[in-house]
């Protein structure tokens, strides 16, 4: 045997994973795909069979409908003061509270920690009415403060646990350094622990304003009026008791999951992580 | 540069106690090594040194002030930790100069110090890099460099060179002891490695289970090691310890091997005792006594030997080279002047100079 002997890769044929992604890839964007395409056809083609794989002359129409003729640049905006508001709010009230959990021992702090959990533990449909009720009195009904509260409450206890851990995960020699080299508490958090801890903080943000930005019971039942009322409501609206304008809601949802992908997009380099690498040992 | 003292210092976590009163003086500029087995709590006491963890009771002082209730920074201290701990978000020139830019010193100051302490450490051409691109050594030294620039009273080093491979270890060793002489900045230094010690100290101090079981010199605690303990501890191969008792006026080991000893051990008689011998202290010696060859390593310029002598098995470390086989005979004796002689029950040396 002369021939040069190389490691077999252990697991499955290369050509069946290869298969199996691209057909998971297919299935999963099957729908945006189909999306797209629904936004460009006139509403007779919607309804043709066998469907209509790519519309002869691609119409503007449905776009132009929903930029113009609807609220929904009205919304728009609605969604993204709320979704930036209670997500830059929770990360901030989870950053201090995770990092108390992470890296402080005080009494009773497992049963505090449990208990952040039990607001995501309650059904959505036991809360709402005990929160409109609490939101009335506050007169914060029809508000963006009443909403972004709401969200608030909603995504900050996974955002702790999710911080808390990612805090634990930095090797604490480096703070005790820092406090060594003279920083105080809130400088090791500010100069150290956050900026290695950008992919959870990413993380974070992207489970934050994703939640916020689909929602639809709470804002459904906390935003009458369409001064505060958010994206997710304004698709629904294309659903009237008798018709439903297809063509504009698909056209609506390319313009609402536009910003998600950006998010995305912009913070996929962050989510690879990697950053403590040769903070400690060699 | 300054004194430091730690004066009868306990430390508890709750109802457990882990450093017993532990008291060291350390001169101006002196180089301390604390020393002992993992759990000792020499750690636990460079970190009460440091101001990481709390002084449950006692008092340290560094230079003229007591320091049990300042923050770290206000310690004029610095510290290198075992893992380096390097800010990994920050070039080498940022990590040395954390401390200053904390302080809000002037720019071109900083500057001008990081760059005169990276000099000194060979560290020039890596001011843009980052740790991660760093080899263990160069890690190493960024992390005393780091220290350095601070210019502290008084350094502090955690085990700074278990992470090291051995070659590393000893260049790192004396490029440390180097700095030493050139900066003359009062260092406590703690390791598990004994021949740290012996190599870097002015000052051991042996440390087991929280309380300091002998501080010295390091020649004198290979010479006159208070117990057993110490005298296991520092030296290797380790010192030979041999089971028996004192009976007319020499020592007879469990197997009635009798040793004749240099001095008068009269007041002693029938006490329980164990003798102590460095494996340089056997000589070979054809009127000596014989001693079974168990296995012999050839190190070149010496040969350890492994023989079981009145029922023990010991190490004799000879010049000459052996030319026997396992499981024949060897005979050697004791240099009288060097056997020591400790307490059977308590393992405390009984200081026969002082008696005499």
């Amino acid at each position: 045997m002369n021939k040069l002997q190389t490691l077999k890769r252990p697991g499955l044929p290369g050509w069946l994973i290869l298969t199996a992604s691209v057909l998971l890839v297919l299935v999963c964007l099957f729908p945006f795909w189909w999306m797209v395409l629904s936004s460009v056809k006139t509403l007779r083609e919607l309804y043709t069979v066998p469907p209509i794989w790519w519309p002869a002359a691609p119409t503007w129409e449905n776009y132009r409908t929903v930029l113009f003729e609807s609220n929904i640049p009205r919304y728009f905006l609605n969604s993204i003061i709320i979704s930036v508001g209670s997500t830059a709010l929770a990360l901030v009230l989870a950053i201090f509270a995770s990092y108390g959990f992470a890296r402080f021992n005080f009494k009773g702090k497992p049963l505090l920690q449990s208990f952040v959990l039990v607001g995501q533990l309650l059904p959505t449909a036991a809360i709402i009415v005990p929160l409109f009720v609490t939101l009335r009195v506050l007169n914060l009904v029809n508000t963006y403060w009443g909403l972004i509260l709401v969200y608030m409450i909603i995504t900050l206890p996974l955002s702790v646990w999710m911080l808390t851990s990612y805090f634990k995960n930095i090797p604490v020699e480096l703070e005790e350094a820092a406090i060594i080299d003279g920083a105080s508490r809130l400088e090791c958090l500010f100069r150290i622990t956050l900026p290695l801890s950008l992919p959870g903080l990413a993380s974070v943000m992207v489970y934050a304003f994703v939640t916020t930005w689909n929602e639809f019971i709470f804002a459904l039942c906390f935003a009458t009026d369409s001064s505060v009322k958010t994206l997710p409501i304004g698709l629904a609206e294309f659903s009237t008791e008798f018709n439903t304008d297809w063509g504009a809601v698909m056209a609506a949802s390319v313009v609402m999951t536009l910003p998600i992908a950006i998010l995305f997009l912009s913070m996929q380099r962050l989510f690879v992580g990697g950053l403590t690498a040769g903070a400690t040992k060699g | 540069m300054a004194p430091v003292s730690i004066n009868n210092v306990r430390k508890s976590y709750g109802a457990l106690e882990v450093l017993h009163g532990v008291s060291i003086d350390i001169a101006d500029g002196e180089f301390v090594v604390l020393v002992g087995p993992s759990g000792c709590g020499k750690s636990t006491l460079l970190r009460m040194l440091a101001g990481l963890e709390d002084i449950s009771a006692g008092e340290i002082s560094i230079g003229d002030r007591v320091v049990n209730g300042l923050q770290p920074k206000e310690r004029d201290i610095a510290m290198v930790f075992q893992s380096y701990a390097l800010y990994p978000h920050m070039t080498v020139e940022q990590n040395m100069g954390f401390s200053l830019k904390l302080a809000r010193a002037p720019k071109e100051e900083t500057r001008d110090r990081v760059a005169k302490v990276a000099a000194m450490l060979n560290l020039g051409d890596y001011l843009d890099r980052y740790p991660r691109q760093l080899s263990g050594g160069q890690r190493q030294r960024v992390a005393m460099g780091r220290a350095m620039v601070r210019n502290p009273e008084v350094f502090l080093f955690d085990e700074p060179l278990s992470n090291l491979d051995a070659k590393l270890r000893v260049q790192m060793r004396s490029e440390i002891k180097q700095n030493h002489h050139r900066l003359k900045t009062t260092t406590v230094y703690v390791t598990h490695d004994q021949i740290e010690a012996m190599t870097m100290a002015d000052k051991i101090v042996v440390m087991h289970g929280g309380i300091v079981e002998q501080m010295g010199s390091p020649l004198e605690l290979y010479d006159h090691p208070a117990n057993l303990f110490v005298a296991g501890f520092i030296g290797s191969p380790a010192m030979n310890v041999i089971g028996g008792k004192v009976s007319g006026g020499g020592f007879v080991g469990d197997d009635g091997t009798r040793i004749a000893l240099p001095f008068s051990v009269t007041e002693f008689e029938g006490r329980e005792m164990k003798l102590g011998i460095r494996p340089e202290h056997l000589l070979l010696d054809a009127n000596g006594h014989a001693a079974e060859i168990i296995t012999i390593e050839p190190t070149g310029a010496e040969t350890q030997v492994l023989l079981r002598l009145a029922g023990h098995e010991i190490v004799g470390v000879f010049r000459e080279r052996i030319l026997q086989k396992p499981g024949e005979i060897l005979h050697v004796s004791l240099i009288p002047e060097r056997i020591q002689l400790f307490d059977g029950k308590s393992g405390q040396r009984i200081d026969f100079r002082e008696a005499a």
